[in-house]
């Protein structure tokens, strides 16, 4: 009887799933719905990736089309001659330069007054002034190419837009009004003739200027003190080098061809290598990414120099040094410290610090600093103290992890064997976390990089490499950096132009970067681990 | 007594001994001097935007900075006095006063008025994106630490979790603004703040409500389980309940991120001006799809894209006091509650 029962007592089975979706129990339901939620990650990062190059992608070709326009139109011709100019104004500002230096050697060591060291140097003026007209034949003769170069390129560009509409009208079936568009092609070789004839004119031109050039610096004047006088000596050999580079430039004309195809490399090479990021201009748009990455890298430096001590000091301090006390205070209130919103600290930047650190600048005790004084309120020193604020929070944090992951016995080894704290702080604690450290600093630097706000309100804005010549005086100029003009330039941008597509390549580049500074970050901490315990 | 404090044993003053106390005394400094940074940034801010915010007359703070739109300022003299009117008093004035209507009045943009439009834009995008950040967070959360056993793809996601933790906020903005509001042609929208910025935090959701999880000792689940529960059962019933406050808290600490952040929504959620209040819509569906102005927003337009004058400065530090100030709050919330839970739960 007993036996019998439960084979007809069907209460006591569990029925397992009796609800099915796609063959699948209710709790198989759930899991699969969590685990989705899990590759939303995954999803996400690969999403990142894909609308990053679908918006970014037709920037290459674009960006050649736009170099091939560039040389059919001439420009490029036209532009081996305004380096020419160019290089010349450089060296006018040389002169002005070493006039600027005469004049405090006047006026501090002599103690001239103003009246009497500016006609001390008249002659010098005479001299500059002469020098600065040499230039005058090849200054007509690149306005005139100038004028005749865009005129060809307009004409491309109106062709172009035309082929455009057309194309939208066949594209809405409207094929009268398609036809009604003419376009007439362009024929480049007879468009270049004029522009391509002034080949004896510039030669012309050249040997003129390089002759004035010659008779204007055999009577350069005699400098007041020798620092200025090899000053003016650098100034003539600097003039020799450039002038032995003229045939450079004719035979760059002469052999100049108007259909020599660009090579796709162009395209990358000429962003990723590119010294110029000019756009809207009415020549010529430049898209080269290396003022930015150099403006991004110098920021960040100075950001890393500041913060890696402090953060790292920090940390240690709190870890090993400080009483339970101050590890309780301080601890929320760097965490406060990393909640403060970036925005905040750049117009900080901008109302306060700017100001306040140019202020500094000018105190004349201060004044063997290099760079100081400066008169930029924003520049890379400005955004580099306050994104050094803000990588603080983030390398102390993740340092005082690393030091609280060391197992006490190392320390209690080391009392044991009569070190000091600071013996053991130094020679045990820091070399057994210092992967973690380092990873540390790899991730605040991977902050600094990606922060937006601070650099586009304070880092001046300048899009141009910074004057390395100047030593370490380079972190007081503006600068523009990668994150700060995808903010800025964004919102202006024609939506599928080559601008806004750099911008996304811009921030493809980043993207990369932050990727490749999370994975070293990774492989440190993995790879050089102490084996602890 | 100064023999009795004497033993063999008493540090012997040394130069190491001095250096060493040197050097902590730099640590020290460091440690001391990071704190200060942070407290002059505080302390100039309130100071300064306290004379926006707060006022010497009863009701002691100034209520229409928190309650109207921001508004060009008229500046002009009127009888000998100098006269500074915001946009709405000003037309009322010179309805008032006809002879006043060709006044010579200088304009300033956005000086007078409040900031009430972008303190609700804020909260908006807070609430919509953590909403969203939660769900899709806590979820992959119970999946890695319930559900998933170590393998390929788990590794794959926590990796995924990791880099994205490190993706500048700025391409998160270039991102959304690809897919959300080009792509999907949800144009500069809520909806497309709320999912950028939902990704954005998306990782320090999941790690927080990961860690919360783990705390929650095996015997909750063993226990359930062995009383006959289903997978679920115990997690719903035995698992989150008790690891929710715990990512909760943790949580906050992503808020004040979202609520921070300017990079993400400049191109996908913000605008520069906006007259309607969001509610102000004329379907139900258009509030979703509608921009909003963002405090973050509003103190980069302030600081960056329009004129400086002496006008200005109010402005600009009114905004960024009541943005540190909520901003603050949710950070010092996030650390008291944090502190309180780890004292109370122990298992």
């Amino acid at each position: 009887m007993a036996s019998s029962a439960p084979a007809d007592d069907t209460h006591f089975i569990a029925y397992k799933g009796s609800f099915r979706l796609f063959g699948l129990t209710l709790d198989d339901c759930i899991r699969v719905f969590f685990g989705g939620n899990a590759v939303v990650s995954i999803i996400v990062l690969a999403l990142i990736t894909y609308f990053l190059f679908r918006e970014g992608s037709g920037f290459f070709g674009q960006n050649r089309d736009n170099l091939t326009v560039y040389r059919h139109a001439g420009l490029e011709y036209v532009d081996f001659i305004r380096t020419q100019q160019d290089d010349h104004a450089a060296l006018t500002r040389y002169l002005s330069d070493l006039r600027v230096r005469q004049f405090t050697h006047y006026t501090m060591e002599k103690g001239l007054s103003l009246a009497q060291a500016n006609a001390a140097l008249a002659s010098f003026d005479d001299f500059a002034g002469q020098y600065g007209d040499t230039v005058e034949p090849i200054r007509t003769l690149v306005s005139d190419l100038t004028e005749q170069a865009t005129a060809i390129k307009e004409k491309f560009t109106v062709m172009e837009d035309k082929k455009v509409e057309r194309t939208q009208l066949l594209a809405a079936g409207k094929e009268a009004e398609a036809a009604a568009v003419r376009i007439v092609p362009i024929d480049f070789v007879v468009e270049l003739k004029p522009i391509l004839g002034t080949l004896p004119a510039y030669r012309e031109a050249s040997a003129e200027f390089a002759k004035r050039l010659t008779a204007v610096l055999a009577d350069a004047p005699a400098m007041p003190a020798r620092e200025l006088q090899t000053r003016m000596e650098r100034f003539q050999q600097l003039n020799a080098e450039y002038m032995a580079g003229f045939p450079a430039v004719t035979r760059n004309l002469e052999t100049w061809d108007y259909n020599k195809p660009v090579p796709v490399t162009q395209a990358f090479s000429s962003f990723l290598f590119g010294r110029q990021w000019l756009t809207a201009s009415f020549w010529q748009d430049w898209y080269g990414v290396i003022p930015l990455v150099v403006g991004s890298i110098m920021v960040s430096l100075v950001a890393l120099i500041i913060a890696v001590p402090l953060g790292v000091g920090s940390a240690i301090y709190i870890n090993q040094i400080a009483t339970p006390l101050e590890q309780k205070f301080i601890k929320p209130c760097i965490e406060f410290i990393s909640a403060i919103p970036s925005v905040v600290l750049g117009f900080f930047g901008i109302a306060v610090l700017g100001q306040a650190l140019r202020a500094l600048s000018q105190v004349s005790w201060l004044s063997w600093v290099p760079g100081f004084p400066y008169s930029e309120r924003l520049n890379i020193l400005t955004a580099g103290c306050l994104l050094a604020l803000i990588a603080v929070p983030t390398i102390f944090t993740l340092a005082e992890d690393a030091l609280n992951n060391v197992p006490r016995a190392f320390k209690e080894a080391s009392f044991a064997l009569g070190a000091t704290r600071l013996q053991t702080i130094i020679r045990i604690i820091v070399p057994a976390s210092l992967s973690g450290i380092i990873s540390a600093v790899l991730l605040g630097l991977g902050r600094v990089i990606g922060e937006t706000m601070v650099v586009l309100l304070c880092a001046g804005n300048r899009i141009a490499i910074p004057d390395f010549t100047a030593g370490l005086a380079v972190i007081t100029q503006p600068v523009h950096t990668m994150t700060g003009i995808i903010a800025q330039e964004m919102g202006e941008v024609v939506h599928g132009s080559i601008h806004y597509r750099a911008l996304f390549v811009v921030g493809m580049l980043l993207f990369f970067l932050s990727l490749a500074i999370n994975y070293a970050a990774q492989r440190i901490v993995r790879r050089y681990r102490i084996s602890i315990g | 007594m100064s023999a009795a404090a004497t033993h063999p044993f008493q540090p012997q003053p040394s130069a190491a001994r001095r250096s060493e106390s040197a050097i902590f005394w730099l640590f020290r400094g460091a440690t001391y001097f990071v704190l200060l940074c942070g407290a002059v940034v505080f302390l100039n801010i309130f100071v300064k935007g306290s004379r926006t915010v707060f006022q010497t007359q009863a009701p002691f703070v100034n209520t229409a900075f928190f309650t109207e739109s921001p508004e060009s300022l008229y500046v002009f003299q009127w009888q000998g006095q100098k006269m500074e009117l915001g946009d709405k008093e000003f037309r009322a004035f010179k309805e008032k006063n006809p002879a006043a209507a060709n006044v010579k009045a200088e304009s300033y943009v956005y000086c007078a008025g409040g900031i009430f439009p972008c303190i609700v834009g804020t909260v908006l995008l807070v609430v919509g994106s953590m909403a969203i950040a939660l769900t899709l967070g806590v979820s992959a959360a119970v999946y890695l630490n319930e559900y998933a056993r170590d393998g390929t793809f788990i590794r794959f996601v926590r990796l995924a979790i990791l880099n994205l933790a490190g993706v500048p906020s700025i391409v998160f903005g270039l991102f959304g603004f690809g897919m959300f509001v080009i792509f999907f042609g949800w144009n500069v929208s809520l909806l497309a703040g709320w999912f950028t910025l939902a990704f954005m935090v998306l990782p320090v959701v999941i790690t927080a409500s990961e860690e919360s999880l783990k705390a929650v000792p095996k015997g909750f689940r063993e226990g359930s389980l062995a009383l006959g529960a289903t997978k679920w059962q115990t997690i719903y019933k035995n698992v989150v309940p008790y690891a929710l406050p715990g990512i909760l808290t943790s949580s906050i600490l992503g808020i004040a991120r979202v609520a921070g952040e300017t990079a993400p929504i400049m191109f996908t959620a913000a605008y520069v001006v906006r007259d309607k209040l969001p509610w102000q819509v004329d379907h139900f569906s258009d509030f979703f799809f509608q921009g909003v102005m963002a405090l973050p927003y509003h103190i980069y337009v302030v600081s960056s894209k329009i004129p400086q004058n002496e006008y200005t400065e109010r402005v600009q530090y009114g905004t960024a006091f009541v943005f540190l100030f909520i901003v603050a709050l949710i950070a010092t919330a996030s650390i008291v509650l944090r502190s309180k839970l780890r004292n109370r739960y122990k298992w």
